[in-house]
């Protein structure tokens, strides 16, 4: 769990409110709208017709012909004002209908897939590849140049452009949780395509529309300029034409002949592009900031080796770490605990200068040694960094260059603080893959060859480079798989202990960090709340936040937390010899995709009243199995059936997905997405209360009438749960509800499902990463790993008297501390 | 297995180019002899002689049959008789088409260039003037028409000032080979490639600044610099170096474009490409001259699509095998 996921503004959403349009898009907006009242109202104004002959060919401008004559003797000024209508309304209609094709040919291919979707886009990608112009040419030489020949030929050249970028984003929405929520609802392909993924397009439907009436306007003035245009319909592209015929720019005449027309067709398309970057155009990524504190900074009190003092940190208005004192002794390791949105990795961040720029450090001090590091000048910095303070970063799967050799980007590190021939700096690399137990032959590898695991070991080695002062590590095992998270703490336990590290430890992950750190510093809403030895935290805390956070964390050898009596009830779920390959399909063979096994032969039953728990590393195959057992996915081989009959989607089974800020469309409203399901099936609505009620969530219009992009992690997880059981499932799957929550909601939201158990009947299966929870909560266990359960039975019996060499893996790693 | 995909991928666009000559002339409103003659010689003709004409074009055999025999006879580098120059297709158009490249190859590199550095200097100075002012004077140029931006270079430099040639791709006086001759094409060139380099360079603009900025918030920058990299090597060698790919696609993408701005380019100033020859196709109604150079256009963009396809994995190790 990265740190900002829970932040209800971290992810952008479509309900998000904000200013409408950018300054950027009012410009262009402002001179489109110009331009539209100028060609409308102009030829109505106008004392001459455009094709009327009013005075002498070729003659200046005066004051009765503002832009004078052509050598037809008509009013130029006329024929540019009523040839915008002509031009303008092409680029719009083409812009329409190519944008109209456009959706439907994307939506389509994509959500039929498979064959479908691959002629299309061989299609598509034949479309794009011919040239454009010469393309149109050939066309309007053969076809014609009236207004609607010419909107033909430009919808028939352009609309495969767009189709690309709406087919990637209707793919995404397509297995986007929410749309498989509806399909588990049993909705109907046209409700999914119409309520979900259309809405959900609209943001980049409006671009393309944009794009391709820019290129419409430009191409058709072309057309017209090569003299192809309707020639008895006068364009801004035909008077340029005839300009051209006539060799106007070589005379005085170029002023007011060539010059307006060819003005108008930029200003109307620059109005389109400012208004189609403003939309493409979002800030906040970029440079970081790296700017020194305001102000000054405190006087040095002690010799710690690494101290921060006051450190104040803010996000516009928003304080994100408030007077954050943290000190480490030589050797030592500190670890910094904290929930999402706490600031504990703000201010590691800060101490290294690299916030994102957005954020201030508004005071305090960073003392590295004697240095202040939040004082040093810019300049100072990257002498600092990397050699006497370095950084294992939160995002290790991504923080290598994808084009650089490990090799490189170690040597890099070496060498940017010692100068080193390149030959010892060789050595130096290879030695520090040694250090960190990666095999020498991975240094010539690319980042993308190597897994998460052997990425974050590189990471580690870069980090270790320069043998730094202080080490600092943000989450260092983030995104890992579970058994792969215990390698790495391991890993870095011994590191430190054999070259005595200075470390300042960043988790959100109390039992990661309990037996790794001498001291912890619990933080919370940018304060630190309470800081003590791991032990002294555990048995006495002080601070209310602190023993919250020690309640939540369940030990796995604890006295089990939902103890329940064995279930009676008949056999809700039964699985039988279930098998599913994926990219088996005749589509995926030529796109050259291997098949994947991902369930392999499984057995699993489940009972009226039972919770199982389903526990497996990533990849196991534990979601597909739920899939399946939803309907969703139709197995190769075996059989299922709930409560006697074949699964079906919408019928006794409900799904409960990982992520709340996927499962849900952020722009629905909390009343229609737990009413969806009571729609889909031509209910009444009655339910909706009752279930909102259920999840202990506000049942008053005011909440209902909330975008569930409002909502905090913890509240929309509960309106999931809202919507699973407004129908009264008699079988919940439930797909690591927990796991993107913060340690202290987990308990409430367990309690939830407990009491929706004992309340309404249901049963669960519990799918999860994290034995410990499983065991406290589950009656029973299956353990999963690469598509096949490999042992099952009663929870405790799988906890404590493992069989399995996997599972005991799992355990030692839940127990490593 | 790679190379059959891509390979496959080409030949199904030259088939597609290949259906829509073979039926154009034939669906289009109209006689499909009044496509392969001139109007006057159709207007003497018998009937007699006008079925000879189609028995001799292969226009009364069954449709298969007839793009059989196109397609073979594509292949076979037989286009087809230019009307207006009464020379074989192939011929008047492998005349015209260096002409083409050189303004072409040109244009590419300064608009590639001249994009890149202009991007990334807007994304180092992003939501700054330095920034809004780029923006807004690269967004007009490229939305000024190209040919309204050659006339009015013409008008400026060849009426006014009288600096540059406004007409042709070479002088007509000096000896081809001579020094004054290549310095004469050089001056024919310049306003042409400006021409179309301003058109094309807002593409690779845009690309290069939002891969820039895109690249400047990814991790591996800040990892880069947490190592301690000065900020002018975090820039290019990481930021920058992984910017090159966007850039790289977009401007070999953008070589279809040109192309058509070429042609444009070339209608203003008469210069001798293939752009000029589709203009006199067009107004000769020569048909089989225009659908000779569609497919030979589209053949070059098509190889220079497979060029960078096959080049693309020098430059991003993850597309290596």
């Amino acid at each position: 769990m990265t740190d900002n996921i829970a932040l209800p503004a971290a992810r952008p959403s479509v309900g998000t409110p904000g200013r409408l349009l950018s300054p950027v898009q009012q410009a262009g907006t402002g001179i489109f709208a110009l331009l539209l009242v100028m060609i409308v109202f102009g030829p109505i104004v106008s004392p001459y017709a455009p094709a009327e002959t009013v005075c002498a060919p070729f003659s200046p401008p005066s004051s009765s012909h503002l832009l004078g004559c052509n050598d037809a003797g008509q009013d130029l000024l006329t024929g540019i004002l009523a040839g915008g209508r002509v031009s303008l309304a092409i680029g719009l209609a083409t812009a329409l209908a190519t944008t109209v094709l456009a959706t439907v040919y994307a939506v389509t291919a994509a959500y039929r897939g498979g064959v479908v979707d691959l002629v299309a886009m061989r299609v598509v990608d034949a479309v794009m590849a011919l040239p454009f112009l010469p393309l149109i040419i050939v066309l309007g030489a053969f076809l014609g140049g009236s207004v609607f020949v010419q909107v033909t030929i430009l919808c028939l050249v352009m609309w495969a452009q767009p189709v690309r970028e709406l087919r990637a984003q209707t793919l995404n929405l397509r297995s986007a949780d929410y749309v498989d929520a509806s399909r588990a609802m049993r909705a109907s392909a046209w409700r999914i395509v119409t309520r979900h993924i259309v809405p959900e397009l609209a943001p980049l439907i409006v671009p393309q529309f944009v794009r391709v009436a820019h290129n419409a306007i430009l191409i058709e003035s072309s057309l017209s300029f090569l003299g192809l245009g309707d020639p008895i319909r006068k364009s801004w592209g035909t008077i340029l034409f005839h300009a051209n015929a006539r060799t106007a720019f070589l005379t005085d005449s170029w002023l007011w002949w060539v010059m307006p027309p060819g003005l108008l067709i930029a200003l109307s398309v620059v109005a389109l592009a400012l208004i189609g970057h403003g939309i493409g155009d979002r800030r906040g990524d970029g440079t970081a900031a790296a700017t020194p504190r305001r102000g000054d900074g405190r006087p040095r009190r002690t010799d710690r080796a690494f101290e921060t003092a006051d450190v104040t940190v803010a996000y516009g208005n928003r304080r994100v770490a408030d007077r954050v004192s943290l000190s480490i002794a030589q050797g030592e390791t500190l670890g910094v605990v904290g929930e999402s949105g706490s600031g504990k990795s703000t201010v590691a961040m800060a101490a290294l200068r690299l916030l994102p720029p957005a954020g201030r450090i508004d005071g305090g001090s960073a003392w590295l040694g004697s240095t202040d590091l939040l004082g040093l000048p810019v300049s100072a910095l990257a002498a600092v960094r990397g050699r006497r303070v370095a950084l294992i970063p939160q995002s290790a799967m991504n923080a290598l260059n994808p084009v650089q050799t490990v090799r490189t980007q170690i040597v890099e590190a070496v060498r940017l603080h010692r100068s080193l021939p390149r030959r010892r700096a060789y050595d130096r690399a290879a030695a520090l893959l040694d250090l960190v137990r990666l095999s020498r032959d991975r240094l010539s590898a690319y980042p993308h060859e190597l897994s998460g695991g052997m990425r974050q070991r590189v990471v580690i080695a870069i980090a270790l480079a320069n043998d730094p002062e202080v080490l600092i590590a943000d989450e260092p095992t983030t995104g890992l798989d579970v058994l792969v998270q215990a390698e790495i703490m391991t890993l870095l336990r011994a590191l430190s202990a054999r070259l005595g590290l200075t470390v300042l430890f960043v988790t959100h992950d109390l039992p990661l960090i309990m037996g790794a750190a001498a001291r912890l510093a619990i933080m919370q809403a940018g304060r630190v709340v309470e800081e003590g030895a791991p032990g002294d935290l555990a048995t006495s805390p002080r601070h209310g936040h602190t023993r919250a956070l020690f309640d939540s964390v369940p030990r796995l050898r604890a006295a089990k937390r939902w103890r329940r009596d064995a279930p009676s009830g008949p056999v809700l779920l039964d699985i039988d010899d279930v098998a599913v390959t994926f990219n088996r399909g005749f589509a995926a063979r030529l796109r050259g995709a291997s098949p994947v096994p991902a369930v392999r032969g499984v057995s699993l039953r489940l009972h009226a009243g039972e919770v199982v728990g389903l526990v497996g590393g990533s990849g196991s195959g534990k979601t597909t199995l739920a899939r399946i057992a939803l309907g969703l996915v139709a197995p190769d081989r075996g059989r299922v059936t709930v409560v006697g009959e074949p699964p079906r989607p919408g019928s006794v089974a409900h799904m409960v997905f990982q992520d709340p800020y996927q499962s849900m469309r952020p722009a629905m409203r909390v009343g229609d997405v737990v009413a969806e399901p009571l729609r889909i099936a031509g209910k009444d609505l009655d339910p909706v209360a009752e279930a909102v009620a259920a999840v202990r969530l506000p049942n008053d219009p005011g909440f209902l009438n909330r975008p569930v992009g409002s909502l905090s992690g913890g509240q929309r997880q509960r309106v999931a749960f809202a919507r699973a059981i407004v129908t009264r499932p008699r079988l919940i799957l439930a797909d690591e509800p927990t796991s993107m929550l913060d340690q202290s909601l987990r308990a409430g939201l367990l309690g939830l499902m407990e009491d929706l158990r004992r309340d309404r009947g249901a049963a669960f299966l519990f799918i999860t990463h994290d034995l410990p929870i499983a065991r406290h909560f589950c009656d029973r266990i299956a353990v999963m790993q690469d598509g096949r359960i490999v042992e099952q039975g009663p929870a405790d019996e799988i906890a404590f008297h493992p069989r399995h060499a996997y599972t005991t893996s799992l355990i030692a790693a839940a127990e490593a501390p | 297995m790679v190379w059959a995909r891509v390979l496959s991928a080409y030949a199904a666009v030259l088939l597609v180019a290949l259906t829509i000559n073979f039926a154009l002339p034939r669906i289009a409103p109209g006689d499909p002899l009044s496509y392969l003659l001139p109007e006057d010689v159709l207007a003497e003709m018998t009937p007699e002689a006008e079925a000879r004409v189609l028995a001799e074009f292969g226009l009364d055999a069954p449709w298969p049959e007839q793009f059989w025999r196109y397609a073979v006879g594509v292949v076979r580098g037989d286009l087809g008789t230019s009307v207006r120059f009464g020379e074989p297709v192939w011929d008047v158009v492998l005349s015209r088409l260096p002409w083409t490249l050189l303004l072409m190859g040109w244009a590419l590199a300064v608009s590639a260039v001249l994009g890149t550095v202009l991007g990334i200097l807007a994304a180092r100075f992003r939501g700054q003037k330095t920034d809004i002012i780029t923006t807004v004077a690269v967004l007009f140029l490229g939305s000024a028409p190209v040919f309204w931006v050659a006339m009015l270079l013409i008008t400026v430099f060849s009426a006014r000032l009288g600096w540059l040639p406004s007409f042709g791709a070479a002088p007509l006086t000096a000896f081809p080979g001579s020094a004054a001759y290549y310095w004469g094409v050089a001056e024919h060139l310049v306003m042409p490639v400006t021409a179309l380099a301003i058109a094309q360079t807002a593409g690779v603009w845009l690309t290069a600044r939002w891969a820039m900025s895109v690249a400047l918030g990814r991790d591996y920058v800040t990892f880069a610099r947490a190592k301690g990299a000065p900020e002018r090597r975090v820039f290019f060698v990481h930021a920058f170096r992984n910017a090159c790919l966007p850039i790289y696609t977009n401007v070999m993408i953008g070589i279809g474009g040109l192309l058509g701005g070429a042609l444009v380019v070339e209608t203003v100033f008469s210069y001798p490409g293939i752009g000029s020859l589709i203009l006199e196709g067009v107004q000769a109604r020569d048909y089989n001259l225009l659908q000779g150079v569609f497919l030979v256009a589209t053949l070059s963009v098509v190889l220079a699509n497979l060029v960078a396809d096959l080049s693309y994995p020098l430059l991003d190790p993850r597309a290596r095998r």
